[in-house]
């Protein structure tokens, strides 16, 4: 009798598995299009489902141009001026702080989980409270935040802070009680204080592993950012979304989220290459 | 501090949950300066327990550990540990686990901003370089990480890491059972090399009785009487140095009946294995 192929067991050619990863992309596309074309054969005023040319005069306007309620520049300017003064780049900007602002205050978060895995009295004091915390909706405290920080900046990173720290905490005190006992011995036979161990032992150790870590978490990270700035801000990439969402003006909207989704992906290509680079001996399991 | 063993264990009674199911009981053990003992026994006779007591890493529910004299809470420098998986830090090379021992006690973290630092650095570097030859590696190797290495490659460098940090004793936890008998033969021909070089005190952990006799001075059993009972030193024997031939036969029979005749009377209370049970010489 022949064996059994498995196809648990099948070695796709390099070919076939480029071709398969683009599948769906191409059908989307298609999908889009077809659909474009068909509702603008129907009503050529449609503003759900834009053409590729609508989004493309849409999006160039947003790069190019300030938006509606901006001081429009006075005089012809280059493309370079016009795009650092154009909505799109003012939006990315004012998006961005928020977010490197919520990735800085996501170290303190590392610290604390590193000092909970290691010291087990910080554990004792922090554990309980954290796990608590991590059950609790982010988004349902919106209001709440709103009325304690203002409808500010404050507001939304608290927001974001919230939302991500705990699971960032919970994450490294995971890694940090995984470092085998052994070698925290071996490095106090060798003279290291718990500072040593801490710091020069395990964080280095676990330092990849909470990048990636942290990596995971940035569609988390903007998720929370963009509820805050859809529901209490005057500029950035979500507002932006929120505001033309009221004039159905699609033609924007899609193309701004395509750029949030380039900008996620380059910051996680980036992420996993500085990962890389800084620590050749990490191999991801 | 004259005519005092370097380590010394009195009556070490230790217990995991119920303090009615001891691990060890009522373990008494000296051992004197520049002996290499090796304690020998069954898996789960408490071996690693009783020298987790020695590395200050655990204490006893009673009794006594003193090391050079003092009781030590706390692993520190005067013992070094070479475990049998684990034993290099992943991420630093093979040069930077050697001199980790030097940088992290002469230096803090901040300390190693200062200029000296980096002085310091080349000398144990340097330093490092001789034991990466001592224990057999090429300095190729000195830049490699661990996963690059072998298991007998890493166990070497873990030796090299623990007497760069020059300690009076060597504590080894079945440092060899996971490589392969080739290596495990020379890795014990390296340990004995290093020992005589070196004079240091090994306590040496094995379930292998081939091991011990090869490697000790001192062979110590440590086995159980009945289940509900803790291990305690069934036997301890000098090993003749150097170790005839003619003596290697009766010397296994001997260490091999002792740990064998309580796994037997462990396994099932209910069996009768007097006929199994060999006679102590």
């Amino acid at each position: 009798m022949a064996a059994r192929f498995h196809l648990i067991n099948a070695r796709p050619s390099r070919t076939t598995t480029v071709v398969l990863s683009w599948v769906l992309f191409a059908a989307g596309i298609g999908l889009y299009l077809y659909t474009a074309a068909a509702r603008q054969r129907e009503n050529p005023e449609d503003r759900v489902t834009p053409t590729i040319g609508q989004m493309v005069r849409g999006m160039s306007g947003a790069a190019t141009s300030g938006a509606a309620d901006d001081d429009a520049p006075t005089q012809p300017a280059s493309l370079v001026q016009r795009f650092s003064t154009s909505m799109l780049w003012k939006d990315t900007i004012a998006t961005g702080r928020r977010f490197f602002c919520s990735l800085a205050l996501l170290f303190p978060a590392v610290l604390l989980g590193l000092h909970m895995g290691l010291f087990p009295h910080v554990g004792a004091f922090f554990l309980r409270f954290v796990l608590f915390f991590d059950k609790i909706i982010a988004l349902s405290l919106l209001p709440i935040l709103f009325i304690a920080f203002g409808i500010d900046e404050l507001s939304k990173i608290m927001l974001i802070v919230i939302g991500v720290t705990p699971t960032i905490i919970l994450d490294t005190f995971n890694l940090a009680r995984a470092v085998p006992g052994e070698q925290v011995v071996k490095a106090f036979t060798l003279g290291a204080s718990d500072f040593d161990v801490a710091y020069r032992v395990v964080l280095k150790q676990i330092w990849p592993r909470v990048l990636n870590s942290i990596r995971l978490n940035l569609k988390a990270v903007m998720l929370f950012l963009f509820a805050g700035e859809m529901i209490a801000s005057t500029d950035g990439l979500a507002y932006r979304i929120a505001l033309l969402r009221r004039h159905m003006g699609m033609d924007v909207i899609i193309p701004y989220v395509l750029w949030v989704a380039l900008l996620l992906f380059l910051a996680d290509l980036t992420m996993r290459a500085v990962n890389r680079k800084l620590h050749p001996w990490f191999r991801e399991s | 501090m004259i005519g005092m063993p370097l380590i010394s264990i009195d009556n070490a009674c230790v217990a995991y949950g119920s303090a009615s199911r001891p691990v060890l009981s009522d373990v008494d053990l000296q051992i004197e300066e520049g002996e290499f003992v090796c304690l020998l026994g069954q898996t789960g006779c408490g071996k690693s327990t009783l020298l987790r007591l020695v590395l200050g890493s655990e204490q006893p529910l009673r009794g006594r550990i003193l090391v050079e004299g003092r009781e030590h809470r706390q692993p520190d420098r005067t013992r070094g540990y070479v475990p049998q998986k684990y034993s290099l830090f992943p991420d630093r090379t093979v040069l930077e686990n050697i001199t980790f021992g030097g940088e992290v006690s002469e230096f803090s973290i901040f300390g190693q901003l200062m200029p000296r630092y980096y002085r310091r650095r080349r000398e144990l570097r340097e330093e490092a370089l001789s034991y990466l030859r001592r224990i057999g590696l090429r300095e190729s190797d000195a830049e490699k990480y661990p996963d690059q290495l072998s298991g007998g490659m890493q166990q070497r460098v873990a030796i090299a890491q623990a007497l760069m940090a020059k300690p009076r004793i060597l504590l080894m936890d079945e440092a060899f059972s996971a490589l392969d008998p080739s290596t495990r033969k020379d890795m014990q021909q390296l340990i004995r090399k290093l020992w005589c070089e070196t004079s240091i005190t090994v306590l040496f952990v094995t379930h292998n009785t081939h091991e011990a006799l090869s490697l000790g001075t001192r062979i110590v059993v440590l086995a159980k009487e009945s289940i509900d009972q803790g291990s305690r030193v069934m036997l301890d024997v000098s090993v003749p140095q150097p170790c005839q031939d003619e003596e290697i036969p009766q010397l296994m029979l001997r260490l091999e009946s002792v740990s064998r005749t309580r796994a037997i009377t462990d396994e099932d209370p209910r069996t009768d294995c007097s006929s199994a049970v060999p006679e102590l010489a």
